[in-house]
């Protein structure tokens, strides 16, 4: 039976501790202990409405693990789950507005095509932002809810090499990433 | 791809209220409309991948101080204080465990931050960031010392009321909390742009902290209250 009413949020401000936003970004082990799957670096820059980068930007991700498993026991696998990918991460953009993440490709699961899901905090943003990069084009009720349809391919990472996925953000104006609100 | 998926989630979120939470562009705070996205949210369904979230945060993060006032020769300067907070969601059930953190001005309002131009003095006894994990009850006390006003910058003439800064992680990924709590009785208050972003005046108050009486706490603190409400609540079950 509910209760309350979720607190206001607000914006994390200019001065959120600069190491706080370190020492979180590589979820390619846990514990010093690799985690199972392919190894991939996620990277992009952050951009605002006149294209200018952001500096110290906060990005969290979680996703699920190379088989497709979160590590969380509301997952119906979670007894399977990689106990070596922690899944979720945390990472701060530089001067020229770079993010970084070292992670593994998620896997597929039932009902879901591989994503990985953003969270972006930062200065003048009264709410956290939220989006979801894909790896390719391919049928998932998240991408597919995007409307219009021809914004979908912004949230399709573009491949360098193998083990390199490129995801920029624009948080506002022309090539403008669609967030969700939820 | 697989058949849609049978996962049905015992843990729901609701959209946001526009009454309680920001618009995202705000009137007076020119950063929003550089940052703010212009085209309307998309909505999504929910799904496993948003209905779940990490446990145990601060296996990744390392906690960092739980006492921000320091003792003796050591001690910052300013007000002491006690911050009593407790972590629920929607249906006031405690978050065990939940990972929390926390940073604030030193008591001449200024942060122990390379960004922060204020002129006003650092504190070297005064760090101000705290990560913290709550106790099975979603409580956690932390001492400090009670933060300063500060002038923004720019044109508006606009100054921060005392404020603390504080990162929440919920049960679930759309649970994740980043807020500020405020101080009651503060002139600055009524006018700070970041606070009055939320519409609902009850909504406001529910963002402001409440003094203890003095025989709550040690003799040489206050002690202030403070409960945050991550999303989320249980799924009512289906009727048959």
């Amino acid at each position: 039976m509910k209760r309350f009413v979720p607190t206001g949020e607000m914006t994390l401000g200019p001065f959120f501790p600069r190491e706080f936003g370190q020492g979180a970004n590589d979820l390619t082990a846990f514990e010093g202990r690799p985690a199972k799957g392919e190894p991939l670096e996620i990277t992009g820059r952050v951009v605002q409405a006149d294209g200018s980068p952001l500096d110290n930007v906060v990005l969290e991700i979680w996703q699920a693990d190379a088989n497709g498993i979160f590590r969380d026991p509301a997952d119906p696998r979670y007894a399977q789950a990689d106990p070596n990918f922690f899944g979720w991460g945390r990472a701060a953009t530089d001067a020229q507005g770079i993010y970084t993440f070292r992670t593994i490709r998620p896997g597929a699961y039932p009902g879901r095509a591989p994503h990985v899901n953003f969270l972006i905090l930062y200065s003048g943003l009264m709410r956290q932002l939220q989006t979801v990069m894909f790896f390719e084009k391919a049928s998932d009720p998240v991408l597919d809810a995007v409307e219009p349809a021809a914004l979908r391919e912004r949230l399709i990472a573009k491949s360098e090499g193998a083990a390199r996925y490129r995801f920029d953000i624009r948080l506002r104006g022309e090539g403008e990433t669609p967030f969700f609100d939820d | 791809m697989s058949a849609p998926a049978t996962w049905k989630s015992k843990y729901v979120i609701e959209p946001r209220d526009a009454r309680t939470q920001s618009a995202g562009v705000e009137p007076g705070y020119a950063q929003t409309e550089w940052r703010w996205p212009s085209q309307p949210l998309q909505r999504r369904p929910h799904t496993l991948s948003e209905l779940t979230g990490p446990q145990d945060v601060l296996k990744r993060l390392a906690p960092v101080r739980g006492d921000l006032a320091g003792q003796g020769a050591k001690r910052a300067i300013g007000q002491l204080i006690h911050l009593r907070t407790q972590v629920v969601d929607e249906d006031g059930a405690p978050v065990a465990g939940a990972a929390v953190e926390i940073w604030h001005a030193n008591a001449a309002g200024k942060y122990t931050h390379r960004n922060d131009s204020h002129d006003a003095p650092l504190d070297p006894n005064f760090y101000g960031a705290a990560r913290m994990t709550a106790d099975a009850d979603g409580r956690i006390e932390l001492r400090t010392i009670k933060p300063g006003a500060y002038p923004t910058g720019g044109a508006e003439r606009w100054w921060r009321p005392p404020h603390v800064h504080f990162s929440v992680w919920g049960r679930v990924w759309l649970s994740r909390l980043v807020t500020q709590m405020f101080f009651p009785g503060e002139p600055l208050n009524d006018s700070d742009g970041v606070l009055n972003a939320i519409r609902d005046p009850q909504a406001r108050v529910r963002c402001i902290a409440r003094l203890l009486p003095q025989t709550e706490g040690p003799e040489n603190a206050l002690v202030y209250e403070y409960r945050l409400v991550v999303r989320g609540s249980r799924a009512t079950p289906a009727l048959p």
